[in-house]
Order: C-alpha cells, then structure tokens, then sequence
C-alpha cells in the first residue's frame, strides 16, 4: 500500500512537473528565477508578479480574460445548439447517417493549420476578424464533431421505443427534444459542454489568426511576456496560472460525468 | 361498426416482404392476439396499426376513420410496449398523465384522472416514485395506467408479459383480462407465448413468414387447426405429428410409416402422403397390445396435476402422451398407446387439415 502511494505521488509530480514549475515560479522573485531556474525548495514567496500583472500598462488581463470566457462559453452554447439536434437527427432518423459522422470525423482528424488561410479570408468578408463573436463561432465549429460524436453515441444508447412512447400519446418532435431528450441527456451534456470549453479556453492557433486587439484570449496574451529583449518568466507564469484556474476547476468538478459519458455502451446493461 | 379493418395491408423494407395481403375485420370490443414465431411480422403489423411505421400497401380503419397516413397520435390509441418504455426522469404521476398534458388538458383534469387510474389499478401509494424504484410488475400496470388516461378506441399490446417472470406474467395476465373486461375496449395483442394467447383472446390471428395462417376462437385453432403450422403452434407440448405415403383402400385408407407398418385411416382427401396429428391429452397409456401401438417410455414428467409421457414408438418416432400422475408408467416401461378416432387430425399432402375425427 505504501509502495503503491509513493508510485502514485511520483508520476503524479511527473506529469505535473510543468504545472508545478510554473506555479512555484509565481510565487519566486524574478532574481531567483534568473539565478537559479530549478531552486524549487527554497526561495522568499512573493506576490510582486500578480500584482504586475493587473498594474501592467499594455497588458489587459482582465479584457483577455473576458474575451476568454466569452469564447469558452460562447463557443460551447454554440455548439451544444447545433450538435444536439444534429446528433439526435442522424440517430433517430437517420439523416446523413453513412456520411455526416464519416466526415465529421475526416474533417476533425486534419490538422486546423489547414483551414487557417480560407478562415481568415472568410471572416474578413464576413466583418468577423478581431471580435468575440467570430471566434466563439470558431470555437463551435472546432468542438462541434466533439459533441456530435459523444451525443450520437448516447442517443444510440437511449432506447428509441422511449420517443415512440411520447409520439403515440401525442408529442412532436420538438416537445421529445425540450422536455425528454434534453433531460435525459444530463450528464453527456455536461460531460461535452466541459470538454468543449477546456477546447475553446485552450484555442491558440485561431486566437492568434483571428484577433488582433480586441478579442485576443488569454492563450494568446500570456505569450506576450515573450519579448526579443527576453521572457519575464515570473509574471508570465502569474498570468498562466491565473489562465488555467477555470478550466482547471470545471475538469476537478466534472471528471467524473466526462468519463461516464465516454464509456456510455462500453458494456451492455 | 368494425373498430379496426386492416385492407390488404402490405409491409416491405426495400426488396424484403415482411408482411403480404393483411385482412382483417375486428368487432368492438374484441381482444384479438396476434401470435406467431420470431420474425412473422407480429410486431411490424401492430407498429403499423400504431403509426410508427408506414404501410407499403393497403389501408388501416380505426372506429370507420381512415387512418392509413395519419401519425400515430391521431389515431385514437394507445400502446403499451414490451420494455414499458416509461420516462425515466418522470414520476409515476406524470408518467401517467403524460398524454393528457401532450393534449393540453387541465391540471386538475390531469391529476383526477391520474389519481382514478391509479386508485383502479392499486398504483395510488406508487405515484410519487420514479420507474427505478419501481418492480417489473409495477412498471407494467404504470405503462397500461398510461394508456388508460388516453381514453384510446384501441388498445395495442407488444408483448407486455414477455420481460417478467412466469408467477408475474400469469398475476399480469389475470389483470390485464380483467381490465380488458371493465373497459370494454377493442384491443389487440401480440405475443410469441401460446398459453397467453390461448388465455386471453377473443379472436386469435397467426402468422407465420408474414401471412395469416389462420384466425379464429381459440378452441376453433386448437381443435380445428387450418394446417400443421397452426396445429404445431398451438398447444403444450407440440402435438404428435406423424408422416406418411398414404393410399386409399376401399372405404378407408392406409398410412404406410418408414418402417413398413400400415395403420388403417379413415378415407381422407390427399394424394401421396398424409400427417396424422393426435395432441398429448388424446394418446392415452393403455396395456400392452391393446393400442393403436406399442412404445417405450423414455422420459416422464411429473407435472403436479398431470404427467407428461414420452413415448419411443414404431420407426423411433417420439410421441408425448398426457397421463395422470398417479397413472403413470414408469422410465423403461413398454406400454400401449391408444387414441380415440375424434382425436385425431388429417392434414393432406399440402399439410393443410383435411379431416378430423370430429
């Protein structure tokens, strides 16, 4: 049992090394981290990098951060909105069924890299560029065949005799949708609609792409530290730590439905 | 008025023919029970009267309306199916009210209804609950209370006994009987299980490959099934089936077995061969030599109220015969087996009933 603990703390603080580094660097004196980058244990804590970044001048953590949530937040709702209906439709009545989930995942499997030109040229016809809608909307479209997969595979799950029930005593498509399905659905809901913001929350490719002042994200600003005359280590891992607090937080409280909702069908019963 | 008419009604799913030529013409009132094996088309023919699936051809009447095309809610029913399909998120309560608010009753209609149907099927102490918390049996009475709340002209039953234990299926079928009798409701029934179509209909309808074998009373199928199928189908055990060249001989006839023996038949109407059918209840055990044959038991069971015989006959042919408990042989035994003339059936080369003892 001992044996077992010590393996568990040793990988934990092997898989957690870049975290744990960044935070101790928070809290070190920026001296301390030119000095002597790896002198973990024992150092003066100080909280001069936090405070530097809310008094930075060029530096608006707080609009990053809003423009940040707005894209968690925005580019999940967008994507539950359509991914829902989508995936309840090629389940339940097989629309697209032999192509859409083919594509959708041919289309998640290319690398983003890809789409980052024609993007751009789109949301510069479309007047997206630099705003927080534009790049919720990208958020929905990179976690959009996410959710779609995930759904699919809980309404295969959910016996369709259910929906016949509700039709045979009197409800449309519509009312199954709102008042059984969405209930039923819970916990693959929260399970996606977390790991969709983790996704739009961590997005760096199309936050750099698409914004230039004011809808830049946190991913995006917290490399702004990372200048030709150096990096100031210390306020950049204050930045990056304060960055990672949502996501963080929504990934302790939810682990649990995300990896229900994941095994879902896994074994029949 | 017929309460439903099914008119050549026709099922395929691209070249698959599940169901060919459907006619059928139910009276008010009528318990009807659609039996056959896996795979007839039971479940596909009562989908299609319920609306979740689409006729290839022909035409659905229910109370005089036509309602071929129509979707499943407008057309006056009510189905309860194999796996109760209940909300799992709802209580029982609003489980059962769950038609009525589609239609956009009161409240407080909703919730007099609700509390009448529970309270008619001793459910009142559940309606708090959730289906989890719910026993099979109490699942099945809170799927049929939600059909009951419709007030459908019909009444559509997919195997509803099929998921529950052999005690709870007989307590259910008694309770379904009873309700039908109270509401006086057209209903009809599916089932694989004989015995629950035996007990419960008023008219039976087989199928067998998608066609209708044979409708009819229960004991008109039992004593005059239409073919062998239906004769197989119908009954526990399966009836005796014996084949054989047949030729007639003066008045009578003669079935000649593999083995060479003849038995003398009465002078039916076949050419070639003949299947004599004799159910367990009409072979009876009798001495020695005294019998139509002689025969080795191979196998008793002990029933409680009657005993099963399993008899090794002429040509190793087996044979179940019915015995009373207290009568019957031993394993090992060689006895007699005899059977009354008016216990037997004659199906003709075509293996459709050509003649009973009647």
């Amino acid at each position: 049992m001992l044996q077992r603990g010590i393996v568990f703390v040793l990988v934990a603080l092997v898989l957690n090394f870049p975290v744990l580094t960044t935070l101790i660097n928070s809290f070190r004196k920026r001296i301390d981290i030119q000095n002597s980058p790896l002198g973990f244990f024992a150092f003066d804590p100080t909280l001069e990098h936090y405070r530097k970044v809310f008094e930075h001048s060029t530096f608006h953590f707080q609009d990053y951060l809003i423009n940040s949530l707005i894209l968690g937040a925005g580019g999940t709702l967008l994507a539950l909105l359509v991914g829902f209906p989508a995936a309840y439709a090629i389940v339940r009545f097989g629309h697209g069924r032999h192509t859409m989930l083919t594509v959708l995942s041919c289309v998640r499997a290319l690398p983003l890299i890809v789409f980052a030109v024609p993007i751009y040229l789109l949301f510069q016809i479309a007047g997206l560029l630099d705003t927080r809608f534009g790049l919720a909307l990208m958020a929905c479209l990179i976690n959009l065949p996410l959710v779609v997969f995930v759904l699919a595979a809980h309404f295969q799950e959910l016996p369709s005799e259910i929906d016949e029930a509700a039709r045979v005593f009197g409800a449309g498509t519509l009312r199954i949708v709102v008042h059984i399905m969405i209930p039923l659905s819970q916990s693959a809901l929260i399970a996606v609609g977390i790991l969709s913001f983790i996704n739009a929350w961590n997005e760096y490719l199309f936050g750099v792409f698409l914004t230039s002042k004011s809808a830049i994200p946190i991913s995006v600003g917290a490399t702004f530290f990372a200048t030709n005359l150096g990096v100031d280590w210390g306020v950049a891992s204050a930045v990056l730590m304060m960055s990672v607090l949502p996501p963080m937080c929504l990934g302790l409280v939810s682990y649990r439905y995300i990896g229900r909702s994941l095994t879902t069908g896994a074994v029949k019963g | 008025m017929s309460e439903l008419t099914l008119q050549n009604i026709g099922k395929s799913f691209g070249e698959h023919v599940i169901l060919k030529d459907i006619n059928l013409h139910s009276q008010r009132g009528e318990f009807i029970v659609f039996v056959g094996p896996s795979g007839c088309g039971k479940s596909t023919l009562l989908r299609l009267i319920c609306g979740l699936e689409t006729v290839t051809h022909g035409q659905i009447h229910i109370a005089g309306k036509d309602v071929t095309h129509m979707a499943p809610a407008q057309r006056q029913l009510a189905m309860v199916f194999q796996s109760y399909a209940l909300f799992p998120h709802l209580s029982v309560r609003d489980n059962m009210g769950y038609g009525l608010r589609c239609a956009h009753f009161d409240e407080h209609v909703i919730g007099h209804k609700v509390d009448q149907i529970a309270s008619m099927l001793q459910m009142t102490h559940l309606l708090h609950r959730k289906p989890k918390d719910l026993s099979g049996g109490q699942r099945q009475r809170v799927a049929i209370g939600r059909a009951m709340a419709v007030e459908p002209s019909l009444f559509l039953f997919d195997e509803p006994l099929s998921n529950l234990d052999a005690g709870l299926r007989h307590t259910m079928r008694f309770e379904i009987a009873k309700l039908h009798r109270e509401l006086g409701k057209t209903t009809v029934y599916v089932t694989h299980d004989q015995i629950e179509a035996m007990g419960l209909a008023d008219r039976i309808v087989v199928l067998n490959q998608g066609r209708i074998e044979q409708m009819g009373s229960p004991m008109a199928l039992y004593q005059s099934p239409a073919n062998v199928f239906v004769a197989s189908f119908l009954g526990s055990p399966n009836i005796n089936l014996l084949q054989g060249g047949w030729q007639p001989n003066g008045a009578h006839g003669q079935l000649i077995l593999k083995d060479g023996s003849q038995w003398h038949t009465p002078l039916i109407n076949t050419s070639g061969t003949a299947t004599l059918g004799i159910r367990s209840e009409g072979l009876r055990i009798c001495n020695l030599g005294q019998g139509l044959f002689d025969a080795r038991v191979i196998l008793v069971e002990r029933l409680g109220s009657h005993a099963h015989v399993y008899l090794d006959g002429p040509g190793h042919h087996r044979w179940v015969a019915r015995s009373e408990v207290h009568e019957a042989p031993s394993l090992g035994d060689v006895v007699g087996a005899t059977v009354h003339p008016k216990d037997m059936l004659w199906f003709d080369d075509q293996q459709n009933l050509c003649s009973t003892g009647q």
